[in-house]
């Protein structure tokens, strides 16, 4: 038997149950980190998961916000980093609502152009951001026209 | 599509049916432009250095019965104190009925557009965009060879040159992807293509094919694109001698080009065109510059309701 720990073991969870709030999960494990970093403001209570075994990703990372829902921003920034994973609606301990993270096809004011050149890193302006194409994640500057993965954007402070 | 009050921005926002109309315009200004614009005034924002656009729009302004007020570089205009561009043009749309300009920055005539009340006219954004380049290019190929209209016969079109950083090539690409044209590519090597540019032409259904040398271009095209080779791109200067003297078309080089070939060139030329192609038939380079005049005019007055 595998010595990664799954998500829980019967009645022994390996990540804090939450009574209310948002669970995220099926994060690939080398954004776990960034994801609670970005999903999670300095008052929140946080509970990280890292490394778990998953049947579909090998391992995963699963972040459980308590006590709030996730903002359009955080459902973004989760589109362009973490687009597979899913979010978890959770009251009084139970799974209220459970969605896929899916990719929206906008992004609006979240990262930083990659084009060093375009307006938008030179003026004060929000950024915009079609979505080319799903499966890899490409995206096209609205205003500079260039066309980059996802992943080479950097996200905006929040 | 291009209406009273449209912005011009990129080529991507026209269809093949937007751009026949607007060489259909261009058309009716070469023979008949009167002066429908009397009373109108345009600004000319050109915050980088231009020869061409910028006397081929205010000479098709003023044509046309208009007016015209701007500045001609960056160092005279409040850019230079700091002002943003969306404040820039949020001034400028209150004095004039429609604003041309060109600026450093990718992406900066979208912006623009975004601000201003009155039609914007990208005169070149950067590396990105220069759409009025790219209606004259078609207006002179489409002169040239009714059959890139009619579709009777499939076009060749070969590009040579820088072919990484000239905006031009890639916007004339994307136009030409609404065409019956078969596409050939001659760039040195690091100067190729983009890999976005080419995917996206192919994906459109256009035939590219990469060719090893220029003489062989010659020989197969009916158009050929020259662009200007900048030493700036080479690190190496023999490097850049060599392809200097490899990128040149002379009369001699094109002994066995057909004779309807055409050779076409957004302007300047350095070293790339010898000055005895210009009195050969295959010399459309200023009657491409020429062109910038109708064109611009079309568009001018297309926007502006007349």
């Amino acid at each position: 038997m595998s010595d990664i720990p799954t998500a829980s073991h019967g009645r022994n969870r390996m990540v804090e149950a939450i009574a209310n709030g948002t669970v995220i999960d099926h994060i690939p494990a080398a954004v776990t980190l960034k994801v609670a970093a970005l999903v999670s403001g300095p008052d929140d209570q946080v509970f990280i998961g890292q490394n778990l075994r998953s049947a579909r990703l090998g391992r995963k990372g699963v972040v459980k916000v308590s006590g709030r829902l996730l903002t359009g921003r955080d459902l973004q920034t989760l589109a362009l980093i973490a687009p597979g994973a899913s979010i978890c609606i959770i009251r009084n301990y139970e799974i209220a609502e459970k969605r896929p993270v899916g990719v929206p096809d906008l992004f609006e004011a979240i990262a930083r152009c990659a084009n060093p050149n375009c307006v938008t890193n030179h003026e004060r302006w929000p950024t915009l951001f079609d979505v080319t194409h799903r499966d890899p994640l490409l995206v096209r500057c609205r205003y500079c026209e260039r066309t980059v993965p996802a992943a080479d954007l950097a996200l905006l402070p929040r | 599509m291009l209406t009273a009050g449209s912005h011009v921005i990129s080529i991507s926002d026209f269809s093949r049916a937007d751009l026949i109309a607007v060489l259909d315009r261009a058309a009716a200004m070469e023979r008949n432009p009167g002066r429908p614009l009397d009373g109108r005034l345009m600004a000319t924002l050109f915050f980088e250095p231009s020869t061409r656009t910028r006397l081929s729009f205010e000479a098709a302004m003023l044509k046309l019965g208009g007016r015209v007020i701007g500045f001609s570089d960056a160092a005279s205009s409040s850019a230079k104190k700091g002002e943003s561009l969306s404040d820039t043009i949020r001034m400028v749309e209150r004095y004039a009925d429609v604003i041309v300009m060109r600026h450093p920055r990718d992406g900066a005539a979208r912006l623009a557009a975004q601000v201003s009340r009155v039609p914007v006219i990208n005169g070149g954004d950067g590396a990105n965009q220069h759409p009025t380049q790219t209606f004259l290019d078609l207006y002179t190929i489409a002169q040239e060879f009714p059959e890139l209209r009619s579709g009777d016969r499939e076009l060749v079109v070969a590009f040579a040159g820088d072919l990484r950083y000239g905006r031009t090539v890639h916007s004339l690409l994307h136009a030409l992807c609404h065409f019956r044209v078969r596409v050939l590519l001659v760039a040195p090597r690091g100067l190729e293509m983009p890999a976005d540019h080419l995917d996206h032409a192919r994906a459109a259904g256009l035939q590219v094919e990469v060719l090893p040398d220029l003489q062989t271009a010659a020989e197969r095209a009916d158009v050929l694109y020259m662009t200007r080779l900048q030493e700036e791109r080479f690190p190496d200067p023999l490097e850049f001698d060599h392809i200097k003297a490899t990128y040149r078309i002379s009369a001699a080089t094109l002994a066995k080009a057909q004779p309807r070939l055409r050779i076409l060139h957004p302007l300047p030329r350095v070293h790339e065109i010898a000055t005895d192609v210009d009195a050969t038939v295959h010399a459309s380079y200023f009657t491409q510059a020429a062109n910038g005049i109708p064109v611009r005019q079309a568009v001018l007055a297309t926007v502006l309701g007349a």
